[in-house]
């Protein structure tokens, strides 16, 4: 009867290096996808209970359909019902009287209009009007017959987020042309509000995507959070990078909505000083270290760095205080900083020669 | 075999009940541990994601078209031997169209409109999420 202890013994050694090796395998990440924003949303959540990682992510697109709803340029919540900045831009349109908005408007406006402004106007979400005018503010558009009048009408009229007073919960425009469209702020400001609510639910390691702009909490196991960063013409990363804990990545590009006419290609990203779809650039990647607003950030400073002139983009990052871009323009060249550069890892094999790469140091 | 040593008499005709269980169990055991830690790495393959959910994985090694149903229509896949692209689509603009073949690693294509979405995944990721 000795020999019981013995085989037992033999037998839970085993079983918990079953167990053990079951629980090493199976990594502790949880990772869901979704349609808002009309875009992809991508959340990864690692080192927390699967039920507790889904509930907050569920916690977290459900937030996101809400902002959707409030700041959508032009889709209605319902046919009758248009979202909250849809009636504030129809105020606009109508009279310069104020009107009431949320705290919540009230302070995005504010933050849009002091970027507007350190930006010297290049990001410019005053120009929906514009925007629609080459028909972008659609689920489905197409190749355009360019208004070439109406466009001209419109720089002439020249709507700035300036035109735009809040004061107290209320807003009104001096420019009734004034349209605003958040595109290119609303998918960072989600960035933000989502990563605070996990870190204060206590999520130590998450990565959050939106529609391609990421912000990083914590790391992804014992290793930072890597993202690639999308070559803008070929269905391939053309390098990656560590993000971590804290920093926010985003970047502009022309292939994300656009439409070819006559040979050319005219992107949703249009240049507020001639009404125009910018040609020069394909894409603009901007890398923010951890602050406040990283979110709001990433999606913001591509913009102007994007419209800026192809010699006048180092000057542009600068005004913005970035550190850290990468610029491809329409031969596909490659302007990195250096900052930024010592980052990269290349994966384009093209690029890896160096040919066409060129680093510069910020002015 | 613990009581065979003591005993001086032949293997196995002494083995008890308790002896028997353990050499079974540890059989089933270290089978299961080697099927874990010996596995090959997988092909790799292409996941297809529609909506919110994992709608299904295939393997690339194959030729095969693929129609699923999105959100506004269904979609063409075409597997072709190691790669995969959109080959048909419903959608408006065509970019998942456009984007053409998938055949490394992370690769992704993703038709908004229809809410389709292709990913090569394979035994390593080489990023956890794309920035575009």
């Amino acid at each position: 009867m000795r020999k019981w202890p013995i085989s037992l013994i033999v037998i839970a050694i085993l079983l918990v290096a079953v167990v053990g090796i079951r629980t090493l395998k199976k990594e502790p990440l949880y990772h869901t996808q979704s349609y808002v924003f009309g875009t992809l949303v991508d959340i990864s959540i690692y080192g927390e209970p699967e039920d507790r990682s889904k509930q907050l992510a569920n916690q977290v697109m459900q937030d996101f359909q809400d902002l959707h709803n409030r700041l959508h340029a032009w889709k209605p919540i319902s046919p009758n019902q248009p979202s909250e900045l849809g009636a504030l831009n129809a105020a606009f349109a109508k009279s310069s009287a104020p009107v009431p908005i949320s705290p919540q408007l009230a302070s995005i406006l504010t933050d849009a209009t002091n970027l507007y402004t350190k930006s010297n106007g290049l990001f410019n979400p005053a120009i929906g009007q514009l925007i629609g005018t080459w028909g972008f503010q659609n689920d489905e558009f197409g190749a355009i017959k360019i208004d070439d009048l109406k466009i001209r009408a419109l720089v002439k009229a020249n709507p700035r987020m300036i035109h735009i007073v809040v004061n107290n919960n209320t807003a009104y425009s001096t420019n009734p042309l004034v349209k605003v469209d958040l595109g290119g702020y609303a998918k960072g400001y989600a960035l933000d509000l989502a990563a605070d609510y996990l870190r204060k639910q206590n999520v130590k390691n998450a990565l959050i995507n939106i529609g391609g702009n990421i912000i990083a909490i914590g790391q992804h196991g014992d290793k930072p959070w890597r993202v690639g960063i999308q070559h803008p013409r070929k269905p391939a990363a053309i390098a990656t990078l560590a993000l971590a804990d804290g920093w926010a990545i985003g970047t502009s590009g022309d292939y994300q909505r656009y439409f070819m006419l006559d040979g050319k290609r005219y992107c949703h990203i249009i240049d507020p000083r001639d009404g125009y779809p910018v040609q020069h650039t394909q894409a603009v990647t901007v890398l923010i270290p951890p602050q406040k607003n990283a979110g709001v950030l990433s999606d913001v400073a591509s913009k102007p760095i994007f419209i800026a002139a192809i010699d006048d983009k180092p000057k542009t990052a600068a005004m913005l205080g970035i550190q850290y871009f990468m610029v491809i323009d329409q031969k596909s060249n490659i302007i990195v900083s250096s900052a930024l550069a010592h980052k990269l890892e290349w994966l384009d094999p093209e690029v890896n020669n160096n040919s066409h790469v060129k680093l510069v140091t910020l002015p | 075999m613990l009581s065979s040593s003591r005993s001086h008499k032949p293997a196995f005709s002494h083995l008890l009940a308790g002896d028997w269980l353990t050499i079974i169990l540890s059989a089933i055991i270290i089978a299961y541990l080697f099927q874990t830690l010996w596995s090959h790495e997988q092909a790799a393959k292409v996941q297809i994601r529609i909506g919110d959910k994992v709608h299904a994985a295939y393997d690339l090694n194959q030729q095969r078209d693929i129609i699923v149903h999105g959100a506004i229509g269904d979609a063409m896949i075409r597997i072709g031997q190691g790669k995969v692209r959109f080959a048909k689509s419903p959608c408006h603009n065509q970019y998942c169209v456009h984007q053409g073949w998938l055949n490394h690693n992370g690769q992704v294509a993703i038709c908004l409109p229809n809410q389709v979405s292709l990913e090569l995944i394979g035994a390593q990721k080489p990023y956890d999420s794309l920035n575009y």
